[in-house]
């Protein structure tokens, strides 16, 4: 029998989104958008952002570069919605934008793959909920992230919220993807402590997740395990000197490895109650995803222990002569100092009751985490009862 | 390779086991839970299935069938040649690489689809016994 590691049967590493990073590189990218051979933008953002005029800095950015400006949608809050993208692509179509230019988190990325899908190909955005049902590429898509946490500057997927059916839709393909991710790291600068807490603990369980889940490859796995690591170096760095860019460029890079690493692997269980206490109860997500993490690699860790002893490693921990489910508990105990530490120093909430979730609430939050597409990916099947332990717990 | 001859081959072949399925005590009622209508649109040779996990059919089975095309309108469709679909009810295709590659392409919730897989995990069974009875014996996959 071979001694060797088992290696997946199948995997596949597909990476068409450019990323350059560059401390002020926001103010010139003008070479990569030649490239793209664009010549009027269409930004999306969130209003917000104009108080740091960090809109403004990429408007003249795209104009050195002789790109145009077609127009500006500000209107992205978290948790987008269809109606809000299909405005937006409405507003780039009358603008005749040809390509579509995210400037923020998360949901300003989301929602501009989304606007940019509808401004391509048109239609209705529920037509396109699924994997892979494009057939040809979009728009040029350009994604400079403002946090250091999503990593959806270099994924294919978009998540958006669909009120009529109370739930969040998927779009999965890899045209979503942005062409070209510009890192600044002087755009996060600013960022405020708690904000910087609960993304980086967001791009740590992305990591976690995508290292451990039933997708997870070779590939996956070095982008994972380098995010883990510069993440447990220097979030509470980040956290504590939000000035220092140096700090501020590894919690970037590693958002944007995990990023890329869970594009390629899912996530799990702990994204599964995230979405849903998200959905239902307004959790911010970086902060759900905190709160879950230890619990949710608790749960995963009979399943998986050498890899969270490995994880233990990567998070910085001696764990020569240790078995590996030890190393995994020192790991997951680490995480849970992470957070206490963040709480101390930033306000990071350690506990559901703290960010208004009520407890007769759980069942039903655990109940629509169990729909959520994260737990197939999972690699310890799910039982909702264990769901409810966790969420229970972390109550 | 083609293992199917025409539409009514693949109707006859992939239907014989939803027509099983769906009167399968154990199985069919989990994926009732679904409440989907599934479509499958093949290629090589063309046909179409459609599954409604919706409406109880009130005769005793768990779902309803229909071969070819038909108004329903379908919440989720998935696209393939037949031979992915042949291969597939063999559990030998792996649903999420197969979306990623392609060879499938689903139009839809797809953590609902998803979610079915491990009900269907037996019919990776049956269907290699259905084809033996149906006389289908050189369309079978070691």
């Amino acid at each position: 029998m071979s001694t060797a590691m088992a290696f997946p049967d199948f995997f596949q590493f597909h990476l068409p989104v450019r990323i350059v990073f560059g401390k002020g590189l926001s103010k010139d990218f003008s070479a990569e958008l030649s490239s793209l051979g664009v010549s009027r933008a269409f930004l999306v953002t969130e209003k917000f952002l104009h108080t740091l005029k960090i809109p403004d800095r990429i408007r003249q950015a795209l104009e050195s570069a002789g790109v145009g400006i077609a127009g500006v949608f500000d209107e992205v809050v978290p948790n987008s919605e269809v109606g809000l993208c299909e405005r937006g692509a409405e507003a780039a179509r009358k603008a005749g934008a040809d390509c579509i230019v995210a400037i923020g988190g998360g949901s300003s990325i989301d929602t501009a793959k989304a606007i940019n899908l509808l401004l391509s190909e048109g239609g209705k955005l529920l037509d396109y909920q699924g994997a892979q049902t494009l057939t040809r590429p979009l728009k040029p898509l350009v994604a400079v992230p403002t946090t250091s946490g999503t990593g959806s500057e270099a994924t294919m997927v978009a998540v958006i919220n669909d009120p009529d059916s109370q739930s969040k839709i998927s779009l999965v393909d890899r045209y979503l993807t942005p062409a070209l991710a510009v890192l600044d790291p002087e755009l996060t600068l600013t960022l405020p402590r708690r904000i910087t807490a609960a993304t980086g603990m967001d791009a740590l369980t992305h990591a976690v997740e995508a290292y451990v889940d039933i997708e997870s490859s070779p590939f996956s796995d070095a982008l994972a395990a380098q995010a883990m690591r510069l993440v447990a170096r220097y979030l509470s760095k980040a956290v504590i000197d939000g000035g220092d860019v140096e700090v501020r460029s590894a919690l970037q890079i590693a958002s944007t490895m995990a990023g890329v690493a869970f594009n390629h692997s899912m996530v799990g269980v702990i994204h599964g109650m995230a979405h849903a206490l998200g959905g239902m109860c307004h959790v911010v997500h970086g902060e759900a995803n905190a709160m879950m993490l230890p619990l949710g690699m608790e749960y995963n860790l009979e399943v998986r222990e050498r890899k969270f002893a490995e994880i233990a490693r990567f998070l910085g921990l001696d764990i020569r002569g240790k078995s590996d489910r030890d190393a995994g508990l020192e790991g997951i105990a680490f995480v849970r100092q992470l957070n206490q530490e963040l709480h101390d120093l930033a306000g990071l909430p350690t506990r559901l009751s703290d960010v208004g979730v009520s407890r007769d609430r759980l069942p039903e939050v655990a109940a629509l985490a169990m729909t959520d597409g994260s737990m197939f990916y999972n690699p310890r099947d799910v039982a909702e009862e264990d769901v409810l332990a966790m969420l229970e717990r972390a109550h | 390779m083609t293992f199917f001859q025409d539409e009514k081959h693949l109707y006859k072949c992939l239907g014989g086991l939803f027509e099983k399925v769906r009167r399968d005590a154990m199985i069919g009622p989990k994926l009732a839970t679904a409440a989907l209508v599934i479509r499958f649109l093949y290629e090589e040779p063309e046909g179409q299935i459609t599954i409604d996990l919706k409406t109880p059919p009130g005769d005793g089975t768990f779902f309803s069938t229909f071969y070819g095309k038909n108004d329903l309108e379908a919440d989720v469709v998935m696209s393939m040649k037949a031979d992915v679909g042949h291969r597939f009810w063999f559990g030998k295709v792996n649903l999420v690489a197969a979306l990623t590659r392609r060879q499938i392409v689903a139009k839809g919730p797809i953590p609902k689809i998803l979610k079915l897989l491990p009900a269907i995990q037996p019919t990776y069974a049956m269907y290699p016994e259905i084809l033996k009875e149906l006389g289908e014996d050189k369309i079978l996959l070691a």
